[in-house]
């Protein structure tokens, strides 16, 4: 997409001004973002180098702390659980989205309302969906539990128990965040062409073939950005653990930002949270570089 | 069965699992709401009390204490300086990137895209030394101006795409006619692109309201946020039922409004990434 954006963006501009000009509209953009975003960057890498923890002591120990946290199983399993949550958050999401897009795409009364009330969730904040599910989940005066006892099912510890915190975490991020892959997706059904479809169906194509062979791989691109979009947001997750578990019980449900949060603010390991935080950077890169190159490598087959 | 009736068959289907999945999203927020207006013994008492009469009590008590109502001066006084600020700053830099050469340029969209993906601590642990050294920690502007991290990419982004959609002819037009760039941006771009860049403004403004992670950091007692102060109710020592819902609601409660408002303007900014050939 970034590819597409820039192409047509080089296409539009004739080379009429010099670089001057130019630099003086981004200028104030550039101003904020050395700031806000290239500096604390910058610090944090230089940072990672040393031991400061907020006191007088500021040592270089080179890569130290990327070796402590590289062979330390606690690291990995931390970040274990996040991609956990990632991957059943994400798909989930997902499959869930679609379908209901799919789903109200056939509606013709009520369709806008129905959407309109659906997108909701994606209006509040994520620490007062934890708040709002915390109550929603109490395992004795919780309102969940209790339609499970009515209609005689097993009731749940929810984010009491080490077993059932995460998926607890899961479920209520899917409540939080599937609108957003509905809103996406319906927006693609809604601009994808009438014809392949109409003459799919006098071909005599049921509606699950006409899905499988014409509705997903035109709604590939699209795909692919909700799933980007998704997977980065998700491995950043903080504020519903933050406000829900806390990261418990037992560390069950800590991800790599809840670590960050308490290995910098409560223990003040100040340059051992930027070395995390440096890694964790990459990490995200790469997902990012392989949802690419999978698009990519879509692309080309699809264009021979 | 015919085909007809197959048809209906699924329509009748297809309206069921809507309902249940509008069902599904509305009940918490319904719930919630009502705890809110319940005496703490019907928020507490199981089986669950359906009927009762509202009381207003926990909205009142979280709204004189706890510095809530701060908190909610807070919010709005960080969402009007960080919209501006990503308006102001974004607009020109978004005509910059679509409209004109200069030297870095592709350097800059790569870092746009880069730094909207990097996790928030790697931003707020540098800021948050640098804010405690410069007096910046727990301010208003303080927390907008990182929020622009995100913030401004994002709106970059999407001006950008609302940007596109002007059609060059009018913008060379416009300078045969004598019109500077800034004149082209202000007379052509700006009246054209209003409803886009509404919905920047109102996507920003959501972003903003809504943000925990940066505000939880940066802020301690005078700058901080609603989100922050609803955060305060969280630990399982917490109890207080009446106050956690009431701030709940107070606090989505503008953001229901905008939606409501500005529906059409918030699915367009959403989708436009994605979907735009």
């Amino acid at each position: 997409m970034a590819v597409r954006e820039s192409v047509a963006a080089s296409t539009t501009m004739r080379p009429r001004r010099r670089w001057p000009t130019g630099v003086a509209y981004v200028g104030p953009a550039l101003l904020i973002l050395a700031v806000t975003s290239i500096y604390p960057t910058i610090y944090s890498m230089v940072m990672s180098l040393f031991n400061w923890d907020w006191g007088i002591r500021l040592d270089f120990v080179g890569f130290d702390n990327y070796v402590r946290y590289l062979t330390d199983p606690a690291f990995w399993r931390v970040l274990g659980q996040t991609f956990y949550f990632t991957a059943g958050a994400v798909s989930v999401e997902v499959v869930l989205g679609m379908s209901l897009a799919v789903i109200v795409n056939r509606l013709g009364f009520g369709m806008g309302i129905i959407r309109t009330l659906l997108m909701l969730p994606l209006m509040v904040s994520g620490i007062i969906v934890s708040l709002m599910w915390k109550i929603l989940l109490d395992p004795t005066l919780g309102i969940v539990n209790y339609f499970l006892r009515v209609v005689h099912l097993p009731t749940s510890a929810w984010f009491g128990n080490a077993a059932s915190a995460m998926p607890s975490i899961i479920m209520v991020d899917t409540w939080w965040q599937t609108a957003f892959v509905f809103i996406v997706i319906s927006a693609g059904l809604k601009s994808l062409p009438i014809e392949p479809f109409e003459a799919a169906e006098v071909d005599g194509a049921n509606s699950l073939q006409r899905f499988w062979y014409l509705t997903l791989p035109m709604l590939r691109s699209v795909l692919l950005t909700v799933l980007i979009f998704r997977t980065i947001d998700c491995l950043k997750v903080f504020a519903i653990i933050f406000g829900t578990t806390g990261g418990g019980p037992a560390q069950a449900t800590e991800s790599v930002q809840t670590l960050a949060y308490r290995t910098a603010f409560k223990f003040l390991f100040l340059s051992r949270s930027m070395t995390l935080m440096v890694i964790f950077s990459f990490i995200i890169l790469a997902f990012v570089m392989i949802y690419l190159r999978v698009g990519e490598r879509g692309d080309s087959q699809e264009a021979s | 069965m015919t085909a007809r009736s197959k048809r209906r068959l699924v329509t009748i289907i297809a309206y069921g699992l809507a309902l249940l999945a509008v069902t599904l999203t509305l009940f918490p927020i319904l719930w919630i709401f009502g705890i809110s207006i319940k005496t703490q013994r019907e928020a507490f008492s199981m089986p669950p009390v359906w009927i009762f009469t509202p009381v207003w009590s926990s909205y009142v008590k979280i709204w004189s204490t706890a510095g809530f109502a701060q908190a909610f001066l807070n919010s709005i006084i960080v969402t009007v300086i960080g919209v501006s600020l990503a308006l102001l700053a974004g607009i020109p830099a978004a005509y910059a990137l679509n409209r004109m050469p200069f030297r870095g340029k592709k350097t800059l969209t790569i870092w746009l895209l880069i730094s909207y993906m990097f996790p928030e601590f790697l931003f707020i642990i540098p800021m948050y030394v640098l804010y405690q050294q410069i007096g910046l920690y727990d301010t208003q502007i303080g927390l907008a101006l990182v929020y622009q991290v995100f913030v401004l990419p994002f709106a970059i982004w999407l001006l950008r795409s609302f940007f596109a959609d002007v059609p060059v002819e009018l913008e060379d037009a416009a300078r045969i006619d004598g019109c500077s760039r800034l004149q082209t941006l202000s007379n052509v771009y700006l009246p054209l692109t209003a409803p886009g860049i509404a919905a920047t403004a109102i996507l920003s403004a959501i972003w903003i309201w809504n943000e925990l992670t940066i505000a939880l950091a940066l802020t301690f007692e005078s700058a901080k946020t609603v989100t922050v102060a609803a955060a305060g109710f969280r630990g399982y020592a917490a109890i207080d039922w009446g106050g956690m819902t009431a701030a709940s609601i107070v606090s989505i409660l503008p953001m229901l409004i905008f939606a409501a408002l500005a529906q059409r303007y918030i699915v367009e900014g959403l989708t436009l990434g994605a979907v735009k050939q």
